[in-house]
């Protein structure tokens, strides 16, 4: 069963994360990610959560880190900006393993950039976004319906591997106002995800005592369990430790637990991290994601209507990459194969990476405008 | 049947609503609606645009492709000339002749009707911010988009109840003056 409703991708976002149990907010406003605050100002008191408009983005996320190391689900929204003002705070999250969910809607960087218009120039930032090692898990709506259905998912993806979580929005899908069908509330209240608690002794409670590649469990507070968390590298009661033998295994685990599970189960869960659209027998593949998805889906159907069999691979799970799928690809398409994203090509050089050429074609645009239909059109007819 | 209309002013001036009813209204009657708008940093006076493709199959793509819009609605001449050149040859151009200046070039491409938009809403309606509500009774007379009694239906949902009455009145003059200028 489905039900649709109308609004904007933001708005969206936000309800998604009251439906996925999410019930604190906090942040700092900043255009084009603003209305994902509006809606969870509106949302959360009626749920019996809370809403915090902190003084600036640090604090957005340091609030929000808190109220998760406490065990409720939470969640901040901001734009390239912001992520970078959050950078040692995230860092925080991946160290101690602290679910949170950032919202991220693009806009035109570096700094300021272009602050109403589109842009995907932080994909390289989702995977890096602070110092550091540690693997990012990032996900990417391409849809009206995605900015709902992949934010449920992001907090289910964060309380099961115990991280924080980017999804990526860009400016028009936060912004597009349109019709979104959505899973109904008792299909998304039965995939939700709870992180792992311990119910052992409280003597025996050991957070950060978990094998390779597993996360760490952290209980809720105010339960009798003693927690301690730092930014220091931590042994398994989480006090700091610069034990050798114990940091080495902390950053293996970190990275292990999302990069190597990922590539062992081929993803991170079992719903699709890609949308593959008339790829069966295309004779040329438009790689595409989040709103430049929208207009390559629309490319694939002029392309076809002028003789020319094209299709649509449209990765969703950006970080870690679906590289099997995509490994697949470059085998089947050879030099047949097209690039197009609102940035210099920061996902072609993970293209490139995973098929080990650098024989595609790309459409590139970092000025702030969409990538229209017709513009990818016109490419791909240069190359067939 | 694609629809691709387009609304451009300057920031402030509640396009914005206008293209998210349009929309709204054909998703309620089973279609499908798409609503984007482009705007500058300037908080006030820059030029918008705002995009409305309807269409009873789906849309993904939502903006409008360039050589492709049927009609447009124009209250300011920096947006009006920044965007015109979306609009198809023959298509059909609304433009506030107080405030936006076509060329002799504009008149033979494309049909052009001049409505005195914000001056109905400022003195016949006697609130300026029901213009947009004339741009939209204005949009689907000369269109035909959507039904006329479910559009204000949609309309009505969105604006509060204590200004129902002028936004009708909105409505019906928007439609007077479209009808009288597709006279001409």
């Amino acid at each position: 069963m489905a039900r649709e409703v109308i609004g904007n991708g933001n708005e969206l976002a936000a309800e998604a994360a009251i439906d996925a149990g999410a019930r604190f907010f906090s942040g700092y406003p900043i255009t084009p990610s603003s209305e994902v605050m509006h809606v969870a100002s509106d949302l959360l008191p009626e749920v019996g959560g809370k809403f915090i408009q902190m003084e600036d983005e640090i604090a957005g996320i340091c609030a929000a880190l808190g109220a998760s190391m406490s065990g409720i689900k939470s969640f901040t929204a901001t734009s390239g900006p912001g992520i970078s003002l959050k950078a040692e705070q995230i860092g925080l999250g991946f160290i101690a393993e602290i679910p949170l969910v950032i919202v991220n809607v693009m806009r035109g960087g570096p700094s300021t950039g272009l602050p109403t218009r589109v842009s995907q120039a932080d994909i390289g930032q989702a995977q890096y976004p602070t110092h550091g090692d540690y693997a990012s898990i990032t996900l990417c709506a391409g849809s009206l319906t995605e900015c709902y259905t992949q934010t449920v998912r992001a907090f289910n993806l964060a309380e099961k591997y115990m991280s924080p979580v980017f999804i990526l929005l860009d400016e028009t899908i936060g912004h597009m106002h349109g019709k979104a069908v959505l899973p109904d509330l008792e299909e998304v209240e039965a995939s939700i995800v709870h992180r792992a608690t311990f119910d052992g002794a409280p003597a025996d409670y050991k957070p950060y005592d978990v094998p390779m590649n597993k996360p760490a469990v952290l209980n809720p507070m105010f339960k009798g369990y003693k927690y301690h968390i730092t930014g220091l590298h931590h042994g398994h009661e989480g006090f700091p430790t610069e034990d050798a033998i114990q940091c080495e295994f902390n950053i293996e685990r970190l990275v292990g637990k999302i990069n190597t599970v990922a590539a062992e189960n081929d993803g991170l869960d079992d719903l699709p991290d890609y949308e593959e659209y008339m790829l069966d027998d295309a004779e040329v593949c438009i790689i595409a994601y989040g709103s430049i998805g929208l207009g390559a889906y629309e490319a694939v159907n002029k392309l076809r209507e002028q003789g020319i069999k094209a299709g649509m691979f449209r990765p969703i799970l950006l970080w870690p990459s679906p590289a099997k799928r995509i490994a697949q690809i470059g085998a089947k398409f050879k030099d047949k194969i097209f690039i197009t994203e609102l940035n210099m090509g920061q996902y072609s050089k993970e293209i490139e990476r995973i098929i080990k050429r650098n024989d595609f074609t790309t459409l590139l645009k970092a000025n702030g405008r969409p990538i229209a239909p017709a513009e990818m059109v016109a490419k791909v007819k240069e190359m067939m | 049947m694609r629809s691709s209309l387009r609304f451009t002013g300057v920031g402030g001036q509640g396009v914005l609503l206008a293209g998210e009813i349009m929309a709204a209204c054909k998703i309620e009657n089973g279609g499908n609606g798409l609503k984007t708008a482009t705007y500058t940093s300037q908080v006030r006076g820059g030029p918008t645009v705002v995009d409305i493709t309807l269409d009873d199959d789906e849309i993904r793509y939502p903006y409008a492709n360039e050589g492709e819009i049927d009609f447009m609605l124009s209250v300011a001449n920096v947006s009006y000339n920044q965007f015109k050149s979306g609009v198809k040859p023959g298509g059909t151009i609304v433009v506030d002749p107080n405030l936006v200046h076509p060329t002799e070039e504009d008149r033979k491409k494309w049909i052009i009707h001049e409505i005195p938009i914000i001056t109905i809403a400022k003195e016949e309606v006697g609130n300026v911010i029901t213009q947009s509500v004339v741009a939209l009774a204005i949009t689907n007379t000369m269109t035909n988009v959507l039904d006329k009694q479910s559009l204000i239906n949609t309309m009505l949902s969105k604006v509060p109840e204590k200004v129902h009455a002028a936004n009708k009145k909105a409505y019906e003059l928007g439609e007077k003056y479209a009808k009288e200028a597709m006279a001409k």
